[in-house]
């Protein structure tokens, strides 16, 4: 057990008591009482757990909590004060959610790389966006939110 | 602060809306059959169990259906609002508490939410409004019919006098509700038929939406369960000491569910926390005795069915005789289709909360189902339904799995054994390997043309599970059956018979069902007669339906917008199929195209009648799903290797992703009549429409699913 500081959100926190070998996710989820970040498979693949590091979108069910250490970390929860930055307009204008538990994977995706690659082509956004599974199949809605938020 | 204690107002006479309830057949008891008003205190006012509004004038409209992304959060008030006269984005909407007595059925499945409410949520917002027109009414001293309902406001005709339904409601909701309201006629609908912005969005883009896995209670542990591969495999021991020593364990316990009448076994590791509950079960080891299950696998499961698919089966369906006519001589044309067993993958791992007091119960999760897990908490421990309370999240989507209650048994079972509520959460390897699955099949058809190229005699035979019939020694097929299959193609020798599978692999619901499967055999059957007629594959289907309205107003309009008849450029091509679900009527066109010497889906373009559409633009988003998860079960399938399933996790059971998808156009025939499911429409057409495409543009004729890489390649 071990005990971590990092920010989390703009704001330095501490996490004590903890097993480093912790994925972030259970981190933020279970510690920190972030609920935001959600569970899909625990190996990579889904990408639901998507949240930043240092501003890149990684997957937190597989990243040790002992690795974010004097990093930056955003989830959806920080992602904006009023649920008004410019993927999160884009989703609710195009309805994008059906269920809903993938989408906070889905918008930090897009967020890192609008924020990274503004003018990203449309194969450089299907690189960012094919880490993220839909179940429900909201993909042709998502791609219409960003046709909207990419810079031709 | 009055009126804290609830006090029933039942109808003198159980009528109209009552009678409505069991004319839609959505609710079985008959405690479900009265308005029940003043549930609730303060100045807040109930003029039905779906209805509240407070004097401040907020209007709360309660949504009875689970919300599991299908939209019934939204699309059942919307219903209300309509008749009550209140402005749609202005109202609060609340879930309503799991309650039989009030509600009936809860059980979201089959499409069925709006279909089997329209009705009934019709009548209590047009009750409602009736009860506000009366007391508007009587403080007038004029008549209710010189009175009329807009935004939340009683007006009376020919002045400039108006009523809030703030003012209004404490009045109001002493009234006697109406038992037959005037509806409103649906050329007058404000509400429904918009594409109004679903209030249900914006918690789902800022984290905020609450599922079952983020619930947490006071006390709470965490459980992870090792369940038996086999599924029906028994426990004969497991290293409970060495997985105690795991920081944070609490105990290491068996445990069980019921799926379908068959017992299941597992090992729980018991902890204060989810990871550490997770590494307990990486350091248990559970011997199992398998029971000569593992000698099971994909092909001999096939083989089998194969092998029975010889057999004559039982009759589900039969106009004129096919058999004969196939007697009599003449081509006989045979196919076999097969697919395979599906997960339901919602991307929220199966979960559930319980916690067991002394005669008492409490559960928290994401069910579709929230009549049977009280059901399943009464029967599991013989406590009475009314000390049971049922607390139902939005769901990371169902697709059938949640209407199961196993993971409830599960956590119930423990919470009793730990004295504490404890949160029951599955691996995305649990879900994926466990089941229940979607069944899978080996479709045989046969058929005879006449001279003119027309079906002559056709015959389906549908050898698989079923669902209903898992248990027991009845081995007749039911009609469930034969879900998908087409029986309104005017063909005048054309039978469907069955062949039950009995398996120890465990099958449930799954989005579609039966239509799920059948229609891939059926729709590229009918392709491959046209091709052997040596017809156009949609002017074949439409002369088969011709007689039909809706199949063939949408198999017109799909022809005219995916531009069916137009030449195709390059490397292109397209299919067709059609299907009915849930009553609703679609047609659907695939376009294919070769690139990178592989044959993608490009364009799907689907024509829709589900009569009146709540939200056409939930309807859209539907079919799109549909789209979606039907191209995810046509390009890959779960196998059995040594009687469990090979493919644990997403590595080697992937899922559409977004690069993959191709454009969805969704086109809606406008029309009045009752609404039919949304939910499903367009999955059981999407593999067939696809696999007739890559045979219009290859050549090649896919009959198995999923389909492999090589069956793409040109050429």
């Amino acid at each position: 057990m071990a005990s971590f500081k990092f920010n989390l959100n703009g704001k330095t926190i501490q996490l004590d008591n903890v097993d480093p070998d912790m994925p972030l996710l259970w981190a933020l989820r279970e510690n920190l009482g972030l609920t935001g970040t959600k569970f899909g498979c625990g190996i990579a693949q889904c990408g639901v757990c998507t949240v930043h590091l240092d501003g890149n979108a990684i997957k937190s069910c597989v990243l040790p909590v002992a690795a974010v250490e004097d990093k930056e970390v955003t989830t959806i929860e920080g992602l904006s004060e009023n649920n008004d930055h410019p993927v999160q307009h884009a989703w609710i204008e195009e309805q994008v959610p059906q269920c809903g538990y993938c989408q906070s994977g889905q918008i930090m995706a897009a967020a890192a790389l609008l924020k990274n690659n503004p003018t990203a082509s449309e194969s450089e956004v299907e690189a960012a966006m094919q880490g993220v599974y839909c179940r429900c199949g909201t993909y042709p809605r998502i791609k219409k939110a960003l046709a909207k938020l990419v810079k031709s | 602060m009055e009126n804290t204690k609830i006090s029933r107002r039942r109808f003198v006479q159980l009528g109209t809306i009552a009678g409505s309830f069991l004319a839609v057949g959505c609710i079985p008891t008959s405690d479900g059959k009265e308005i029940v008003q003043n549930l609730n205190g303060n100045t807040d006012y109930s003029l039905n169990q779906f209805i509240k509004i407070g004097s401040d004038g907020v209007v709360t409209l309660f949504t009875h259906r689970p919300e599991m992304g299908q939209g019934t959060y939204q699309s059942m008030p919307m219903i209300l609002a309509e008749e009550l006269e209140t402005d749609i984005n202005a109202v609060k909407i609340e879930m309503s508490e799991a309650n039989r007595d009030l509600y009936g059925s809860q059980m979201v499945v089959g499409s069925r939410s709006v279909a089997s409410e329209y009705a009934v949520l019709r009548k209590m917002g047009a009750a409602a409004k009736e009860m506000l027109m009366s007391a508007a009414a009587k403080i007038w001293d004029v008549s209710p019919n010189d009175c009329y309902a807009e935004n939340s406001m009683i007006k009376l005709k020919n002045t400039e006098k108006s009523l809030t339904y703030g003012e209004l409601v404490e009045e109001a909701s002493k009234l006697e509700a109406p038992q037959n309201p005037t509806l409103k006629d649906p050329k007058d609908f404000k509400v429904i038929g918009q594409p109004i912005l679903r209030q249900d969005i914006p918690m789902k883009t800022n984290g905020s939406a609450i599922f079952g896995l983020d619930m947490k209670v006071d006390g709470m542990l965490h459980a992870s369960i090792e369940r038996s591969p086999v599924f029906l495999g028994k426990v004969v021991s497991f290293n409970k000491d060495e997985v105690m020593k795991i920081t944070g364990v609490k105990d290491v316990l068996k445990t069980q569910r019921n799926v379908w009448g068959h017992e299941r076994e597992g090992v729980a590791v018991i902890a204060d926390s989810y990871w550490a509950a997770l590494k307990g079960r990486k350091a248990l080891k559970v011997e199992w005795d398998n029971q000569d299950l593992e000698q099971h696998n994909s092909q001999s499961i096939f083989d089998k069915y194969e092998e029975d698919a010889l057999k004559d089966g039982d009759m589900l369906h039969a106009v004129g005789d096919a058999e004969n006519t196939f007697k009599e001589g003449g081509e006989i044309i045979e196919a076999v289709y097969q697919t395979p067993y599906q997960s339901h993958v919602p991307m929220e791992p199966m979960n559930a909360i319980v916690s067991v007091e002394e005669n008492k119960a409490t559960y928290w999760g994401a069910t579709q189902n929230p009549n049977g897990v009280r059901s399943q908490l009464q029967n599991q421990l013989g406590i009475a339904p009314e000390n049971i309370e049922v607390n139902y999240t939005f769901m990371g989507g169902g697709f059938g799995r949640r209407s199961m209650t196993d993971m409830v048994e599960e956590a119930a079972d423990l919470s009793k054994k730990m004295k504490a509520p404890v949160k029951v959460t599955w691996t995305r390897e649990d879900d994926q390997t466990q089941g229940p699955f979607r069944a899978c099949s080996i479709n045989t058809l046969k058929a005879k043309l006449d001279d003119d190229g027309n079906i002559l005699a056709l015959e389906h035979k549908i050898v698989a599970q079923e669902i209903r019939n898992q248990t027991g020694d009845n081995m007749k097929a039911g009609g469930q059956l034969m879900g998908g299959v087409n029986t309104d193609y005017e063909i005048p020798n054309f039978s469907v018979k069955g062949v039950l599978e009995k398996s120890y692999i465990p099958i449930t619901y799954w989005r579609a069902v039966y239509h799920s499967t059948n229609p891939f055999a059926h729709e590229s059957f009918i392709d491959e007669l046209a091709y052997k007629a040596g017809k156009d594959p949609l002017e074949f289907r439409l002369a088969m339906v011709k007689n039909h309205p809706k199949f063939s107003s949408t198999l017109k309009l799909v022809a005219e917008k995916s531009g069916w008849y137009n030449k195709p450029i390059g490397d292109t091509a397209k299919g067709v199929a059609i299907c009915e679900r849930s009553g609703g009527y679609f047609a659907m066109v695939v376009e294919v195209k070769l690139e990178d010497n592989q044959v993608k889906p490009v364009k799907v373009t689907t024509a829709i009648d589900l009569g009146v559409c709540i939200n056409p633009d939930t309807v859209k988003a539907q079919t799109e799903g549909s789209i979606v998860m039907g191209l995810t079960a046509a390009f890959a399938g779960l196998t059995i290797k040594d009687g469990a399933i090979a493919e644990q996790n997403f590595d080697t059971y992937p899922l559409l992703r977004y690069h993959e998808c191709p454009e969805v156009e969704t086109y809606i025939i406008e029309s009045t009549d009752i609404p039919a499911g949304a939910g499903e429409t367009g999955l059981p057409t999407v593999a067939p429409a696809f696999t007739n495409a890559v045979f219009a543009l290859t050549g090649k004729r896919i009959r198995k699913l999923p389909i492999s890489k090589e069956d793409l390649i040109a050429g």
